[in-house]
């Protein structure tokens, strides 16, 4: 008995998983607005779960449901973190411009030029801080707290 | 070596080349600068076409009824995914990004997933709701911030992405060219379905490897067979039994997972006051 689930018909679902794939990525690269790029991280994670799906229904097995109801889950922790940090990160320069964040960038990286006039550079505190000495991942943002040792009381 | 059909490649090369520069001329200006009308409706045609070239590359989806059901809902998500990274309003994206769930919702209903459909419009109809309380409450301050309406680095990026999508095409189609012929190709021979795996491989089941193959494939986890009425053909009662027998430690440390996103999002964002310098003192004098 030939299988209702052909290779060409796979061949589709793979074909739309990549492009839902490749166009999140677009826009996770391009657009700005954080909001925005939360979406555009959820729309990869569609094209994944399409592709995963396909395959297990062409195997014959579960797995590729089963591994996509982890990927549902996963994504439901993302979209909680995600905008909880989104909330904290407005909070804190009143926008919500990816860019004005680039300080926390990797160390050694330009700065990206096209920063609006109205993006003010975090103030700077005086006073030693007592951070642990780690490797760098990317320049320390100027931190306008006490430091951790007087905060744990 | 695997050749492409040349009407094959010429149809993705349309893809790819007329979907970039259409998305491109979509995209928001680098400087936030007004792109002239002209320009979006140049675009918007050229993804068009892009779109039905891209859809005239997929083969035979089944008999009339699921292959137009397939062919809508595959239109809708592509269009939608365009329209949701292109819109200059984040509320316009996220509308467009609940058509996109909806058709990839609809997609996995085709391919015989129709709990995982279920669940998908329900997460992030949630998701969604979620998504514009916070544009609402946070990016209606003015009306079109600065940051909406213009784009970091869009050319770099569509190449980068058109060419990934062109990649991952090229692949496919190679695949699929050898395929349609008599002779199936090899990397579909080896694309073995499961339940000619054991078989495939010539393991004899009373060997060890045998045994191990048996034990990875085991009867909860086949899908139902459409055609047979088995206790099987259940569909929800099938998923239930494969994650709860198969995949009992990816359920529970999902779950913990949820516990600890929970955790983790209180902690994030829970109003506090800000620590300002000198702040612990001046509050609580008596322990400083």
């Amino acid at each position: 008995m030939p299988n209702a689930f052909t290779f060409d018909m796979l061949t589709n679902y793979l074909m739309i998983g990549a492009a839902l794939m490749a166009l999140g990525m677009l826009g996770f690269l391009t657009r700005r607005n954080l909001i925005v790029m939360f979406l555009c991280a959820e729309m990869m994670l569609q094209g994944t779960a399409l592709t995963l799906t396909a395959f297990g229904r062409y195997h014959g097995n579960w797995t590729g449901q089963v591994f996509t109801i982890v990927i549902l889950t996963v994504a439901a922790c993302e979209a909680s973190i995600a905008l909880a940090l989104i909330l904290i990160l407005f909070n804190r320069k009143s926008s919500l411009d990816v860019s004005l964040w680039q300080e926390i960038r990797e160390t050694g990286t330009p700065a990206y030029a096209e920063v609006p006039a109205d993006a003010a550079p975090a103030d700077e505190v005086e006073g030693p801080e007592t951070y642990p000495h780690l490797t760098p991942a990317g320049l320390e943002p100027a931190h306008p707290s006490t430091p951790w040792i007087e905060r744990r009381d | 070596m695997d050749t492409i059909a040349a009407n094959d490649l010429l149809k993705a090369i349309l893809v790819i080349v007329s979907g970039a520069i259409g998305t491109y001329l979509l995209l928001p200006h680098r400087l936030g600068l007004l792109k002239p009308l002209i320009a979006q409706r140049i675009g918007a045609g050229l993804v068009a076409i892009a779109i039905l070239a891209f859809a005239l590359l997929w083969r035979a989806p089944g008999e009339w009824i699921a292959g137009g059901f397939f062919y809508l809902f595959a239109i809708t998500a592509l269009a939608g995914a365009i329209l949701t990274i292109t819109s200059r309003s984040p509320v316009y994206s996220a509308l467009w990004f609940a058509s996109v769930i909806l058709s990839t919702s609809g997609l996995f209903l085709l391919c015989g997933a129709q709990f995982l459909a279920a669940g998908t419009v329900i997460v992030y109809a949630g998701a969604i709701v979620v998504t514009f309380l916070f544009v609402i409450m946070l990016a209606q301050i003015e009306k079109q911030a600065v940051y909406d309406r213009s784009a970091r680095n869009p050319a770099r990026a569509t190449f980068t992405s058109y060419l990934l999508l062109w990649s991952l095409i090229y692949a496919l189609l190679a695949i699929q060219s050898s395929a349609t012929s008599d002779e199936p190709h090899i990397l579909e021979k080896r694309l073995v379905r499961g339940e000619r795996m054991i078989s495939f491989h010539g393991l004899p089941v009373d060997s060890r490897q045998g045994a191990v193959a048996v034990k990875a494939y085991p009867p909860t986890g086949r899908l139902p067979s459409t055609d047979a009425r088995s206790e099987l053909g259940l569909h929800v009662a099938g998923l239930g039994g494969t994650l709860f027998t198969d995949h009992l430690v990816s359920v529970e440390l999902a779950g913990s997972l949820l516990f600890v996103a929970l955790v983790g999002a209180l902690a994030i964002a829970s109003p506090k006051p800000p620590i300002r310098p000198g702040a612990v003192s001046a509050a609580d004098p008596g322990t400083a």
